[in-house]
C-alpha cells in the first residue's frame, strides 16, 4: 500500500512537471484560436506553418541567431578569463585574495536591476548600447561571479602536488596552468560552461534594457514582446511555436549533459 | 604555490577578470548609490540633487510596502511548498538507480527553460478559458474555476504555483543529494534504536540536512526577492498591486513613470532587504547542530 | 556589513559628486523653425513601427528627397522606438523628427524642455490658409501646453465599443445608444447565454476610457472631464464620476461582464468576444488589425459609440487618442524636419494614408476617400462629434493613473464600492496636487 501510494504520488508529480511543457508543444501546432478555445483538445489540423510564421514574421529566427551569437561570444571570453582568475584565487595565497574572492562572489547577491540605470548610461557613453558585442561584454562581467565561484571549487580540489611537480620540471606558472591544471579542470569548465550557456540563453532583464532595437533582440525579449505589444496582430499559434523554439535547444543540451550537471549539483550540495 | 615570477603571474591572470568586473559590475554599482540621491526623469541630462529625499519617499511609499509584503508572501508560500514537495519527492527518488536519476533529470526541465517561457506558458494555463479551468470543468468541478490571475486572493498564489513548478526540480536535486549524503551508519544506528518513519525524519534526518537546508533557503531568498519576469509577464503586478513585487514596481517607476532616481533608490532598498535576509539566514544557520552535538 | 555599505555610499557620493553625473548636453533652443527657406543637410527621422508600419513615412521621405536633392533623409522605425530615442535625448543627440509612440512620456519631454514649440511653423501659409488650419483644431489642442504647440497630431484612434453585426442581426439586436437600452438589451443577451460585455482586465484603462470617462461626460458634461483632468479639488469624486462608477458597478452586479474578464489581457478578452462568448467589448479603432489572425471565419467587428449615460452631457462627445509627431529641441535640422512633416500632412498624403492604412487622420478632409468598412462608423462619429477629448492624465500623472487602475480593478472584483473607488481617485489626485515636484498641466476646451 505504501509503495503504491508513493508510486501514485510520483506519477502525479512527474505528470504535473511535464504537462505544461507537453501542452506548449501541442499548442505550437494548433490553429491560434483553439489554444484557448479547446485547450485540452488535440489540434483539429496540424499547423506546422506556425513555426514558419514564428521564425519569419514574428522575428524569432533573427532572435535565435542573436541569442546564439551572444551566448557563444560570451563563453569564448568568459571561460578562459574566469578560469585564470579562479585558479589564482584557489591556489595562490596573497594579500587581499580573500577580499577579492568575496568581491567576486558578492556579485551573485545583488539583482541586476540595481545597476540597470547606471549600466545603461555607461553603455551609452561607450557607444555600446544596442550592440551585440556590448551585451556580450556585459554578460561576461555579470557571469564572472558564478563562473569564478564554481571553478574555484574545482581548482581547490585539484592536488597541489601536480602543479608542484610540473614546476619542478621547469614549467612556469602560466605553462603549468595551461598544460597541467586547466586540462584537469575540464569537467568543471564544461559544467560551468553549460550552466552559463543556459543562463545566458534565457536572460531577460539586461537584454531587455541594453538591446532596444528589434533587429538585435534575443529570444526571451523577442518572445515577451510578442505577448505584450498592443495594437499588433495576436498570433498565438506562432507565439507557442516561438516558446518551443526557445525551449528546445536548452532541453536538448541539458539532456545531453545531464549527468555532468547532476554531478556538479551533488558535489556542490554535499559541500554545502 | 611558489616559484619565480609569482607576482607578475598573479597580476596578469587576475587582470582580465578584474577589469571586466570592475568596469561593468562594480562601477555601475557605485554609481547606483549616487543616482539614488537625484531626481532624474531619464529624458534629458537635467538631474536635480535631492539628497535623501528618494529614501524618505521610499520609507513612506505604500506601493513599495505592498511590493515588499508580496515578495515575502511569495517567499513564504512558494518556499514552504517547494521545501515540503522537494523533500517528499527526493525521499522517493533518491539513490543512484537509473529510474531515479532519470526522474530527477526530468524535474530539472523547467529550471533550464527561460523564465519568460515559464511566465507565458502559465499565463495561458491560468487564463479563465485556459488549461487549468478547462480541466476543472472537464472534471465537473465548475465551482472551483476562478479568474486565477485577476482575483485579488488568487493572483499571487497563482504566480507562486508557476514559481514552484519552475524551481522545485533544483531543490529535489539538492535534497536527494543531502539524503544521499547521510552516512549509512547513521541510518543503521537509527534502525537499531527503533527510530522509524516520521519520527526518524524529525529527529535525525531533518537535522542532518542542515547544510542542504542552508543552501536551499539562501537560494530561495535570492531567487524570490529578484523575481521580475514571472510577475511582469503573468499579471503585470495586478490586480490592484496584489501581485506587485519590488522589481516590477522598480521597473514601473523607472521605465513607465520615468523616475530613474527614485527607481535606483528602490533598487538599493531591494538590495538592503536581500542582504538583511541573507545575514539573517547566516545567523539562523550559524552552527551545524550535528557538529555542535559531536 | 552596514558599515561597509555606508562607507561605499559615502565613497560613491564623494567621488562622483565631482564628476557631475551623466554627460551634460546643452539643448539650446534653436530659432523657431518654419519649414521654409533653403533645405539641406542630413535629416533623421525615427518612427514608431506599429500596426501601420513605416513604409508610408519612407515613401513620403523619398518623394520629399526628390524635391530637395540637397537633403539627405534617413527614416528608421522600431516597434519600441522610444527605447532608442530615450538615450539619445539624454545624450543631446536626438533625431530631427520623431514619432516616439505610446511608450514615450510625451508630456515629460515637454516639461523637460526637450521639444520645440511649433507655432511659428503652424502660422506659415499653406494653400489658402495657414498650416494650422489644415488640422482639426480640437485635436491640435490636445497637443498644447500653456498655449504653445509642442506636438503635431497625425493619425487618431477612436475609442468606443465593438460588436459583431452578424451576431446582432441573427439575434435581432440593435446596438444600444443609451444606458437604459443597454440594460434592456443586456438581459436579452444573458437570456441566450452570451455575456453582454468582455473587457481587458489586465489593462484597466480600457474600462476607464471605454466607460468611466464617456459616462461621466454624459452625466456632468465635458466640464466634468476638464475639471478632473485639471485636478480641480473634488472633481474625481464629483457626482458625475460617482454616477459613472455606479453604472459600471450596476452592470457588474447584474452579471453583464464575461466571467474572468479581470484576469484577461487585451487579446484574450477580445478573442473571447470574437468567439461569441461576449457580445460587445470596449476598444480603439485598431481592433480589427490587432485581431486579424485569431478572427474566426465569418466573424467581423463593427463600431458603436459608447451608449449615452443620459445626463446633461453631450451625447456626441467622443474620446479619441492622438499619436503625435514632434521635433526635439536639440534637433540639428529642425527646419527641414518641419518641412518634411508639412509634406506628410498635406491633404493628398493624408488621404493616401487613410486609404492604404485604414485609419483616420487629424487632417481636415482626409476622410473624403473610400473608407474601409470598419472605419465608416468611427469616421461618421468623429464628424458628428461636437466635442472631442483625450485621456491626458494617463500620461501627465502616471502614478495617479496607476491608482485609478488599481481602484477600478478592485471595484470590478467587488472589493470596494463605487463611492470608495471615486474617493480613492480623489485622494490620488490630492496627492498629485500636493506633490510640488510634479509638473502640472492643464487642458482647455
Amino acid at each position: 500500500m505504501k509503495r503504491f501510494l508513493s508510486a501514485a504520488f510520483l506519477l502525479a508529480f512527474t505528470l504535473s512537471v511535464l504537462l505544461p511543457l507537453l501542452w506548449a508543444l501541442m499548442s505550437s501546432v494548433k490553429p491560434g484560436s483553439e489554444i484557448l478555445g479547446q485547450p485540452w483538445a488535440l489540434p483539429s489540423v496540424l499547423r506546422f506553418d506556425n513555426y514558419g510564421r514564428a521564425w519569419g514574421e514574428a522575428g524569432i529566427g533573427r532572435a535565435f541567431l542573436n541569442s546564439l551569437m551572444v551566448t557563444v561570444g560570451t563563453l569564448i571570453v568568459l571561460l578562459p578569463i574566469g578560469a585564470m582568475a579562479a585558479y589564482v584565487l584557489a591556489k595562490y595565497a596573497f594579500r587581499g585574495a580573500k577580499a577579492l574572492l568575496a568581491t567576486f562572489l558578492g556579485g551573485m547577491m545583488f539583482p541586476h536591476f540595481l545597476v540597470i540605470v547606471p549600466l545603461f548610461l555607461l553603455m551609452r557613453d561607450l557607444r555600446m548600447l544596442d550592440t551585440v558585442y556590448g551585451l556580450i561584454i556585459v554578460y561576461i562581467a555579470y557571469s564572472l561571479s558564478f563562473t569564478v565561484f564554481v571553478l574555484v571549487g574545482f581548482f581547490v580540489n585539484l592536488p597541489d602536488e601536480l602543479a608542484e611537480a610540473a614546476m619542478l620540471d621547469g614549467c612556469g606558472h602560466a605553462t603549468t596552468f595551461w598544460k597541467v591544471m586547466l586540462p584537469l579542470a575540464r569537467p568543471g569548465l564544461i559544467v560551468v560552461g553549460i550552466f552559463d550557456a543556459i543562463g545566458l540563453w534565457n536572460e531577460y532583464g539586461l537584454a531587455l534594457v541594453l538591446l532596444p532595437s528589434e533587429a538585435n533582440q534575443t529570444l526571451p525579449v523577442g518572445i515577451a514582446r510578442l505577448t505584450m505589444t498592443q495594437q499588433y496582430q495576436s498570433d498565438w499559434g506562432a507565439l507557442f511555436a516561438g516558446l518551443v523554439i526557445v525551449m528546445l535547444p536548452v532541453l536538448v543540451v541539458y539532456s545531453f549533459f545531464r549527468e555532468k550537471i547532476h554531478e556538479t549539483m551533488l558535489a556542490g550540495a554535499v559541500k554545502g | 604555490m611558489r616559484g619565480r615570477g609569482r607576482t607578475a603571474f598573479i597580476i596578469s591572470f587576475l587582470a582580465p577578470a578584474v577589469l571586466f568586473y570592475a568596469a561593468f559590475v562594480l562601477w555601475p554599482l557605485v554609481q547606483a548609490f549616487q543616482f539614488s540621491t537625484f531626481r532624474w526623469r531619464g529624458l534629458s541630462a537635467r538631474m536635480t540633487p535631492v539628497g535623501g529625499d528618494n529614501y524618505r519617499q521610499l520609507w513612506e511609499d505604500q506601493a513599495f510596502a505592498t511590493a515588499l509584503k508580496n515578495n515575502l508572501l511569495l517567499l513564504a508560500e512558494a518556499g514552504v511548498v517547494i521545501i515540503a514537495l522537494a523533500l517528499m519527492v527526493a525521499h522517493v527518488v533518491r539513490g543512484q538507480g537509473p529510474v531515479q536519476k532519470f526522474l530527477r533529470s526530468i524535474y530539472l526541465f523547467p529550471q533550464v527553460v527561460s523564465m519568460v517561457v515559464v511566465a507565458v506558458m502559465w499565463q495561458f494555463i491560468f487564463n479563465p478559458q485556459g488549461l487549468f479551468n478547462a480541466g476543472l470543468r472537464a472534471l465537473g468541478l465548475d465551482a472551483l474555476t476562478r479568474t486565477w490571475l485577476g482575483e485579488s486572493a488568487w493572483a499571487l498564489p497563482s504566480v507562486a504555483v508557476a514559481f514552484v513548478w519552475y524551481a522545485v526540480g533544483f531543490y529535489i536535486m539538492l535534497f536527494a543529494a543531502g539524503l544521499e549524503g547521510i552516512p549509512q551508519e547513521v541510518n543503521e544506528a537509527a534502525e537499531l534504536d527503533g527510530s522509524k518513519g516520521w519520527h526518524r525524519f524529525c529527529h535525525i534526518t531533518w537535522h542532518l540536512l542542515w547544510s542542504v537546508k542552508r543552501v536551499a533557503v539562501t537560494y530561495l531568498v535570492i531567487n524570490v526577492m529578484n523575481t521580475f519576469a514571472l510577475v511582469y509577464l503573468m499579471t503585470r503586478g495586478g490586480p490592484d498591486r496584489r501581485s506587485e513585487v519590488m522589481l516590477t514596481y522598480l521597473y514601473e517607476q523607472a521605465f513607465v513613470n520615468s523616475n530613474f532616481g527614485y527607481a535606483t533608490a528602490l533598487a538599493v532598498g531591494n538590495f538592503v532587504v536581500v542582504m538583511g535576509l541573507s545575514l539573517l539566514i547566516l545567523f539562523l544557520f550559524r552552527r551545524n547542530p550535528v557538529e555542535a552535538r559531536a | 556589513m552596514n558599515k561597509t555599505l555606508l562607507l561605499a555610499t559615502a565613497l560613491a557620493v564623494a567621488i562622483l559628486a565631482g564628476c557631475g553625473g551623466p554627460s551634460s548636453s546643452s539643448a539650446t533652443a534653436s530659432e523657431a523653425p518654419t519649414g521654409e527657406g533653403e533645405l539641406k543637410g542630413d535629416l533623421e527621422v525615427m518612427a514608431f513601427e506599429g500596426g501601420y508600419g513605416i513604409d508610408m513615412f519612407q515613401k513620403a521621405a523619398a518623394e520629399f528627397q526628390e524635391l530637395h536633392p540637397d537633403l539627405k533623409i534617413k527614416v528608421s522605425g522600431n516597434p519600441r522606438v522610444w527605447e532608442q530615442i530615450r538615450p539619445r535625448m539624454v545624450a543631446g543627440n536626438p533625431p530631427d523628427l520623431m514619432f516616439p509612440g505610446w511608450g514615450m512620456d510625451h508630456w515629460a519631454l515637454v516639461a523637460e524642455d526637450q521639444l520645440l514649440p511649433l507655432d511659428a511653423a503652424l502660422d506659415t501659409k499653406v494653400g489658402d490658409g495657414t498650416w494650422r488650419d489644415t488640422f482639426d483644431p480640437n485635436m491640435l489642442k490636445l497637443c498644447q501646453k500653456d498655449g504653445k504647440t509642442y506636438m503635431l497630431p497625425y493619425y487618431i484612434m477612436v475609442y468606443g465599443w465593438w460588436y459583431d453585426p452578424a451576431v446582432f442581426e441573427k439575434n435581432g439586436w440593435t446596438p444600444p445608444t443609451t444606458f437604459s437600452e443597454l440594460l434592456v438589451l443586456g438581459e436579452k443577451m444573458k437570456a441566450v447565454g452570451v455575456a453582454p460585455m468582455a473587457f481587458q482586465g489586465q489593462y484597466p484603462y480600457y474600462m476607464i476610457e471605454g466607460m468611466l470617462f464617456p459616462w461621466a461626460q454624459g452625466i456632468g458634461g465635458i466640464q466634468a472631464i476638464v475639471d478632473a483632468q485639471n485636478l480641480k479639488p473634488g472633481a474625481w469624486n464629483s457626482p458625475a464620476f460617482l454616477k459613472a462608477a455606479q453604472m459600471i458597478d450596476e452592470l457588474n452586479k447584474k452579471g453583464f461582464f464575461l466571467a474572468g474578464s479581470t484576469g484577461m489581457s487585451h487579446t484574450e478578452s477580445q478573442t473571447q468576444f470574437l468567439n461569441g462568448k461576449a457580445a460587445m467589448v470596449p476598444c480603439g479603432s485598431w481592433i480589427e488589425s490587432e485581431m486579424k489572425e485569431v478572427m474566426p471565419p465569418g466573424a467581423s467587428v463593427q463600431y458603436m459609440p459608447v451608449p449615452f449615460s443620459e445626463g446633461s452631457g453631450d451625447p456626441t462627445a467622443l474620446l479619441i487618442g492622438v499619436e503625435p509627431w514632434m521635433v526635439p529641441a536639440a534637433a540639428k535640422n529642425p527646419n527641414a524636419a518641419v518641412a518634411l512633416y508639412k509634406h506628410m500632412t498635406s491633404l493628398e498624403k493624408a488621404k493616401e494614408f487613410v486609404r492604404t492604412k485604414g485609419t483616420l487622420m487629424t487632417i481636415k478632409g482626409s476622410d473624403q476617400v473610400e473608407l474601409p468598412r470598419v472605419l465608416q462608423k468611427p469616421a461618421e462619429t468623429v464628424r458628428n462629434a461636437k466635442v472631442v477629448y483625450a485621456n491626458l492624465v494617463r500620461q501627465w500623472y502616471p502614478e495617479m493613473w496607476k491608482e485609478f487602475e488599481g481602484g477600478i480593478t478592485s471595484m470590478l472584483n467587488g472589493e470596494i464600492t463605487p463611492q470608495q473607488f471615486v474617493d480613492r481617485c480623489e485622494s490620488a489626485a490630492e496627492k498629485a496636487r500636493q506633490n510640488k515636484n510634479l509638473v502640472k498641466y492643464e487642458m482647455s476646451l
